[in-house]
Protein backbone atom coordinates (compact mmCIF):
# COMPACT_ATOMS: atom_id res chain seq x y z
CA UNK A 1 0.00 0.00 0.00
CA UNK A 2 1.40 3.34 -1.11
CA UNK A 3 -0.82 6.26 -0.26
CA UNK A 4 -0.77 10.03 0.17
CA UNK A 5 -3.94 11.19 1.89
CA UNK A 6 -5.51 14.11 3.73
CA UNK A 7 -7.58 11.95 6.08
CA UNK A 8 -6.21 10.36 9.28
CA UNK A 9 -4.14 7.23 8.79
CA UNK A 10 -5.84 3.91 9.62
CA UNK A 11 -2.81 2.27 11.23
CA UNK A 12 -4.48 -1.15 11.57
CA UNK A 13 -5.21 -1.16 7.83
CA UNK A 14 -1.59 -0.29 7.04
CA UNK A 15 -0.40 -3.21 9.19
CA UNK A 16 -2.95 -5.61 7.72
CA UNK A 17 -1.81 -4.66 4.20
CA UNK A 18 1.61 -6.29 4.79
CA UNK A 19 0.47 -9.46 6.58
CA UNK A 20 1.85 -12.50 4.75
CA UNK A 21 1.97 -16.16 5.81
CA UNK A 22 5.71 -16.30 5.12
CA UNK A 23 6.47 -13.28 7.31
CA UNK A 24 7.60 -13.86 10.90
CA UNK A 25 7.82 -10.18 11.79
CA UNK A 26 6.13 -6.87 11.04
CA UNK A 27 7.93 -3.68 12.07
CA UNK A 28 5.81 -0.55 12.23
CA UNK A 29 6.95 3.04 12.41
CA UNK A 30 4.68 6.02 13.09
CA UNK A 31 5.82 9.61 12.74
CA UNK A 32 3.69 11.86 14.94
CA UNK A 33 3.38 15.63 15.27
CA UNK A 34 5.16 16.78 18.40
CA UNK A 35 3.97 19.60 20.68
CA UNK A 36 6.86 22.02 20.26
CA UNK A 37 6.46 25.58 21.61
CA UNK A 38 4.04 27.63 19.47
CA UNK A 39 3.15 24.62 17.30
CA UNK A 40 -0.48 23.51 17.06
CA UNK A 41 -0.11 21.49 13.87
CA UNK A 42 2.05 20.85 10.83
CA UNK A 43 0.90 21.70 7.31
CA UNK A 44 2.20 19.19 4.77
CA UNK A 45 2.42 19.97 1.06
CA UNK A 46 3.14 17.33 -1.56
CA UNK A 47 4.04 16.97 -5.23
CA UNK A 48 1.73 13.99 -5.32
CA UNK A 49 2.48 12.20 -8.60
CA UNK A 50 6.21 12.35 -7.96
CA UNK A 51 5.78 11.38 -4.30
CA UNK A 52 3.77 8.29 -5.24
CA UNK A 53 6.38 7.31 -7.80
CA UNK A 54 9.25 7.91 -5.37
CA UNK A 55 7.57 5.88 -2.64
CA UNK A 56 6.93 2.99 -5.02
CA UNK A 57 10.60 3.02 -6.09
CA UNK A 58 11.60 3.06 -2.44
CA UNK A 59 9.53 -0.05 -1.69
CA UNK A 60 11.13 -1.84 -4.67
CA UNK A 61 14.60 -0.98 -3.38
CA UNK A 62 13.70 -2.12 0.16
CA UNK A 63 12.55 -5.47 -1.19
CA UNK A 64 15.81 -5.93 -3.12
CA UNK A 65 18.09 -4.56 -0.40
CA UNK A 66 16.61 -6.17 2.73
CA UNK A 67 14.57 -9.04 1.31
CA UNK A 68 11.40 -7.75 2.91
CA UNK A 69 8.22 -9.60 2.05
CA UNK A 70 5.96 -6.55 1.92
CA UNK A 71 6.12 -2.87 2.77
CA UNK A 72 3.46 -0.17 3.00
CA UNK A 73 3.95 3.57 3.37
CA UNK A 74 1.15 6.06 4.00
CA UNK A 75 1.87 9.78 4.38
CA UNK A 76 -0.72 12.29 5.48
CA UNK A 77 -0.80 15.77 3.91
CA UNK A 78 -2.67 18.96 4.69
CA UNK A 79 -2.96 20.01 8.32
CA UNK A 80 -2.03 17.38 10.92
CA UNK A 81 -2.62 18.42 14.55
CA UNK A 82 -0.25 17.79 17.44
CA UNK A 83 -0.52 14.12 18.37
CA UNK A 84 -1.66 13.10 14.90
CA UNK A 85 0.15 10.53 12.78
CA UNK A 86 1.82 12.08 9.75
CA UNK A 87 3.44 8.96 8.35
CA UNK A 88 3.07 5.20 8.84
CA UNK A 89 5.45 2.54 7.56
CA UNK A 90 4.80 -1.17 7.96
CA UNK A 91 7.39 -3.67 6.92
CA UNK A 92 6.99 -7.46 6.90
CA UNK A 93 9.96 -9.80 6.72
CA UNK A 94 10.80 -13.39 7.47
CA UNK A 95 12.84 -12.34 10.53
CA UNK A 96 12.67 -9.25 12.75
CA UNK A 97 16.18 -7.95 12.00
CA UNK A 98 15.32 -7.34 8.34
CA UNK A 99 11.96 -5.84 9.25
CA UNK A 100 13.51 -3.33 11.69
CA UNK A 101 16.36 -2.46 9.34
CA UNK A 102 14.11 -1.93 6.34
CA UNK A 103 11.66 0.16 8.33
CA UNK A 104 14.40 2.48 9.64
CA UNK A 105 15.99 2.76 6.20
CA UNK A 106 12.64 3.54 4.56
CA UNK A 107 11.87 6.36 6.99
CA UNK A 108 15.28 7.94 6.37
CA UNK A 109 14.64 7.72 2.64
CA UNK A 110 11.16 9.25 2.95
CA UNK A 111 12.72 12.28 4.63
CA UNK A 112 15.53 12.43 2.08
CA UNK A 113 13.87 11.98 -1.31
CA UNK A 114 10.06 12.10 -1.20
CA UNK A 115 8.81 15.55 -2.31
CA UNK A 116 6.82 16.47 0.79
CA UNK A 117 7.32 19.70 2.71
CA UNK A 118 6.06 20.70 6.11
CA UNK A 119 5.48 24.00 7.78
CA UNK A 120 4.70 24.64 11.43
CA UNK A 121 1.47 26.38 12.28
CA UNK A 122 0.46 27.85 15.62
CA UNK A 123 -0.70 31.00 17.40
CA UNK A 124 2.16 33.05 15.91
CA UNK A 125 1.57 31.86 12.33
CA UNK A 126 0.61 34.80 10.04
CA UNK A 127 -3.16 35.01 9.82
CA UNK A 128 -3.19 34.91 6.00
CA UNK A 129 -1.51 31.52 5.92
CA UNK A 130 -3.81 30.10 8.59
CA UNK A 131 -6.82 31.24 6.56
CA UNK A 132 -5.40 29.78 3.36
CA UNK A 133 -4.76 26.41 4.92
CA UNK A 134 -8.19 26.37 6.49
CA UNK A 135 -9.90 27.20 3.20
CA UNK A 136 -7.95 24.49 1.40
CA UNK A 137 -8.92 21.96 4.03
CA UNK A 138 -12.60 22.80 3.75
CA UNK A 139 -12.76 22.60 -0.02
CA UNK A 140 -11.03 19.25 -0.56
CA UNK B 1 8.87 24.96 -27.17
CA UNK B 2 6.84 25.30 -23.99
CA UNK B 3 7.24 23.61 -20.65
CA UNK B 4 5.34 23.79 -17.39
CA UNK B 5 7.31 24.82 -14.31
CA UNK B 6 5.81 23.71 -11.00
CA UNK B 7 6.74 25.45 -7.77
CA UNK B 8 6.34 24.11 -4.26
CA UNK B 9 6.41 25.26 -0.65
CA UNK B 10 8.73 28.26 -0.12
CA UNK B 11 9.33 28.68 -3.87
CA UNK B 12 5.58 28.91 -4.50
CA UNK B 13 5.32 31.56 -1.80
CA UNK B 14 8.24 33.54 -3.24
CA UNK B 15 6.91 33.49 -6.81
CA UNK B 16 3.24 33.72 -5.86
CA UNK B 17 1.91 31.02 -8.18
CA UNK B 18 1.96 27.21 -8.26
CA UNK B 19 2.84 26.90 -11.92
CA UNK B 20 4.42 28.89 -14.74
CA UNK B 21 4.17 28.28 -18.49
CA UNK B 22 7.64 28.92 -19.92
CA UNK B 23 8.73 29.30 -23.54
CA UNK B 24 12.31 28.42 -24.43
CA UNK B 25 14.42 27.55 -27.45
CA UNK B 26 14.70 23.97 -28.71
CA UNK B 27 17.66 22.15 -27.21
CA UNK B 28 17.81 24.21 -24.02
CA UNK B 29 18.81 22.47 -20.83
CA UNK B 30 17.10 22.28 -17.49
CA UNK B 31 19.88 24.40 -15.99
CA UNK B 32 19.30 27.17 -18.56
CA UNK B 33 15.59 27.13 -17.77
CA UNK B 34 16.27 27.45 -14.04
CA UNK B 35 18.67 30.34 -14.68
CA UNK B 36 15.96 32.12 -16.69
CA UNK B 37 13.31 31.55 -14.00
CA UNK B 38 15.66 32.79 -11.28
CA UNK B 39 16.46 35.88 -13.39
CA UNK B 40 12.74 36.58 -13.72
CA UNK B 41 12.10 36.02 -10.01
CA UNK B 42 15.23 37.27 -8.25
CA UNK B 43 13.90 36.32 -4.82
CA UNK B 44 14.57 32.70 -5.82
CA UNK B 45 18.29 33.48 -6.20
CA UNK B 46 19.12 32.78 -2.58
CA UNK B 47 17.61 29.30 -2.96
CA UNK B 48 19.48 28.40 -6.15
CA UNK B 49 22.22 26.31 -4.49
CA UNK B 50 19.84 24.14 -2.45
CA UNK B 51 17.23 23.66 -5.18
CA UNK B 52 16.37 20.13 -6.33
CA UNK B 53 15.09 19.68 -9.87
CA UNK B 54 12.71 17.22 -11.45
CA UNK B 55 11.57 16.59 -15.01
CA UNK B 56 8.42 14.59 -15.62
CA UNK B 57 8.23 13.57 -11.97
CA UNK B 58 11.77 12.21 -11.59
CA UNK B 59 14.82 13.94 -10.13
CA UNK B 60 16.99 15.38 -12.89
CA UNK B 61 20.37 17.05 -13.34
CA UNK B 62 20.83 20.54 -14.86
CA UNK B 63 22.42 19.17 -18.05
CA UNK B 64 19.24 17.34 -19.11
CA UNK B 65 17.93 18.67 -22.44
CA UNK B 66 14.26 19.61 -22.20
CA UNK B 67 11.55 18.68 -24.69
CA UNK B 68 8.31 20.36 -25.61
CA UNK B 69 5.60 19.64 -23.04
CA UNK B 70 7.95 18.60 -20.23
CA UNK B 71 6.79 19.06 -16.66
CA UNK B 72 9.61 20.67 -14.71
CA UNK B 73 9.49 21.05 -10.92
CA UNK B 74 11.62 23.26 -8.69
CA UNK B 75 11.79 21.52 -5.33
CA UNK B 76 12.94 22.97 -2.03
CA UNK B 77 14.85 20.50 0.17
CA UNK B 78 12.25 17.94 1.26
CA UNK B 79 11.07 17.70 4.85
CA UNK B 80 8.45 14.99 5.11
CA UNK B 81 7.95 12.87 8.19
CA UNK B 82 7.62 14.20 11.69
CA UNK B 83 10.67 15.94 13.15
Amino acid sequence: MIRIQRSPIDVAAVIDSVRRDEAGAIAVFLGTVRADPDVDALDYEVYKPMAIRTLADLVDVAQAKFGVVAMSIVHRVGRVPVGGDSVAIACAAIHRAEAFAACAWAMDEVKRVVPIWKQETGPRTPRARRRRSGARRRTR
Amino acid sequence: MRVQVKLFASYREVVGVRQLAWTLRDGETLGALVDAVVDAYPRLRGHRDTMFLAVNRAYAQPDVVLRDGDEVALLPPVSGGFE
